[in-house]
């Protein structure tokens, strides 16, 4: 049976011991967490930002509103039949209502102006080639023809952005990998620190018959409590990032782009609940290793 | 209480701690082990402790064979097992109490258990009044006495002791084989592996004697040589 009190108390005075080292893990948690936080809630801005652009759409279709079932049909019948069109999706009005909803969640003046009849819909295009030149003139086809309002293309401003937001991504998720792999060990090395301390009290612990499990869990706490202080300093980076950076590109007048560029509290709850799941993991891991490594009951 | 058959125990390097030794030690007895250093009295001790286990032979305690004890059941053996050194390992950061607590704490007991048996435990071996020192403030002879309260605070039906009067004065080691054999009187079985003989001698109990790795000699009411 376990003593939830001894439990706790054995777990606090193993960090207390080694607060130096204990502090030094949980920053490097921190940090490399932070980073992972980072990269995921740039990619969500970005995908916000360019939802549209996604999964290699070079150019949109734009309907009239008005526009009528033989229009629809022709541009439909032409997507299909074109050789330059790899695949296509129609965004009806009411998924665009609710698109153009999204984009604007903060611009509750716009969305007073328009009603759901007053958003077009559209086609988005993916070309089999995605040469800018074969893309434009792809796409021109479909400008003037009946029933369509304009057509518009990913550009190089939406691409450029896309691009720079997959490179650094892969840096920040890189080195938030390494890190988290030296996180990692260092939970094993604090663990590992702490067990040395402990060596003549496991010593007794074994041969008055407390059982391996009464032993371990003591440890395994600490890496998990390292772990948690790990994931609430990311969780608190990720909130001044969403807040202080993300916020304000978003904000920027005359960015139309940067629009849509922002974080909405589901994506970054879901970024939180990951980065906790990922401190755990580590945790676990580093505990596991460092109580197989040093602890031969 | 105690039972081995035909026990080999073989280190690396082909040393042979202990050779085809089969002994029986029936319940409340008191037991002296004895022998030139390297005769395999520690090894004896271990192998009760299931801290190790034999290569040959089978050993029961309490009627079980615990040779063939899965490992998450040895604590259990354990806790009917106390266990004296010579060195005492008292926990320097923990006063005599918790030294004494500690034992019953990381087997799972709780706060009223631990308050009742503590200082009953230190009452019985004299120490009630220094429950509070740390053991750096103790004499060697009280350090050993704190070390067999751990010991036999869970009330355990053996006791083992791998030279306890090792460190200490002739004088300290009478007052330590008096607490042994008063713990031995209330009914538990002791088995003690010493070099000391003017103990072996006084206490005129069950001698049994090892040389390299055989018992060469078991004599009831015996002396060291």
């Amino acid at each position: 049976m376990f003593s939830f009190r001894y439990v706790l108390r054995e777990t606090g005075q193993n960090l207390w011991r080694n607060i130096l080292l204990a502090v030094a893990t949980v920053v490097t948690v921190g940090v490399s967490l932070a980073m992972f936080g980072g990269f995921m809630l740039f990619q969500v801005a970005v995908e916000s930002a360019t939802a549209r652009w996604q999964d290699g759409v070079e150019f949109i279709v734009w309907m009239n509103t008005d526009a009528g079932t033989d229009e629809d049909s022709s541009v439909r019948n032409q997507l299909g039949e074109s050789p330059g069109v790899d695949r296509w999706e129609y965004v009806d009005r009411a998924q665009s209502y609710e698109e153009f909803k999204e984009f604007f969640e903060d611009t509750p003046e716009v969305l007073e102006i328009f009603t759901a009849e007053g958003v077009p819909p559209y086609y988005r295009v993916v070309p089999t080639d995605p040469d800018p030149d074969v893309v434009e003139e792809l796409g021109s086809q479909f400008k003037g023809k009946p029933g369509v309002r304009t057509v518009t293309f990913a550009g190089d401003v939406i691409r450029d952005v896309q691009n720079l937001s997959n490179r650094a991504g892969r840096v920040l998720f890189i080195g938030s990998i390494v890190l988290l792999g030296a996180s990692t060990l260092l939970i094993l090395n604090t663990l590992a620190v702490a067990i040395g301390n402990r060596r003549p009290e496991i010593e007794i612990m074994r041969l008055v018959g407390a059982t391996k499990w009464f032993i371990r869990v003591p440890f395994m706490l600490e890496g998990l409590v390292q772990g948690l202080l790990g994931a609430i300093v990311a969780m608190i980076s990720n909130s001044l990032l969403r807040n202080y950076v993300i916020d304000q590109f978003s904000d920027a007048d005359g960015l139309q782009l940067l629009a849509g560029f922002k974080v909405d509290d589901a994506a970054m709850l879901q970024v939180n609940l990951l980065v906790v799941a990922i401190a755990v993991g580590v945790a676990v891991i580093g505990s596991n290793l460092a109580v197989a490594m040093h602890l031969n009951e | 209480m105690i039972k081995m058959e035909k026990v080999t125990k073989v280190f690396k390097g082909d040393v042979v701690a202990l050779r085809d030794v089969t002994i029986d030690i029936g319940k409340g007895e008191f037991v002296f082990l004895v022998g030139p250093s390297g005769s395999g009295k520690s090894t004896f001790i271990r192998l009760l402790n299931r801290e190790d286990v034999p290569e040959h032979g089978r050993i029961f305690v309490a009627g079980r064979d615990i040779g063939g004890l899965s490992g998450w059941r040895v604590p259990y053996l354990r806790r009917n097992i106390g266990y004296v050194f010579q060195d005492f390992k008292l926990l320097q950061k923990k006063t005599v109490a918790e030294n004494v607590a500690f034992a019953l704490e990381v087997i799972g007991k709780g706060p009223q258990v631990i308050n009742r048996q503590v200082p009953a435990i230190l009452e019985l071996v004299g120490l009630s009044r220094k429950m509070d020192r740390f053991p750096r403030e103790l004499s060697g002879g009280e350090q050993q006495r704190v070390s067999i309260a751990r010991a036999f605070v869970n009330r355990p039906l053996i006791l083992l002791a791998d030279e306890p009067t090792g460190n200490l004065d002739p004088t300290t080691s009478v007052g330590i084989m008096r607490l042994l054999e008063r713990i031995n009187e209330i009914g538990t079985t002791v088995v003690m592996a010493t070099h000391d003989s003017s103990v072996v001698d006084s206490m005129r109990q069950r001698v049994v004697e090892l040389d390299r790795g055989m018992v060469v000699r078991d004599q009831a009411r015996g002396v060291y040589e």
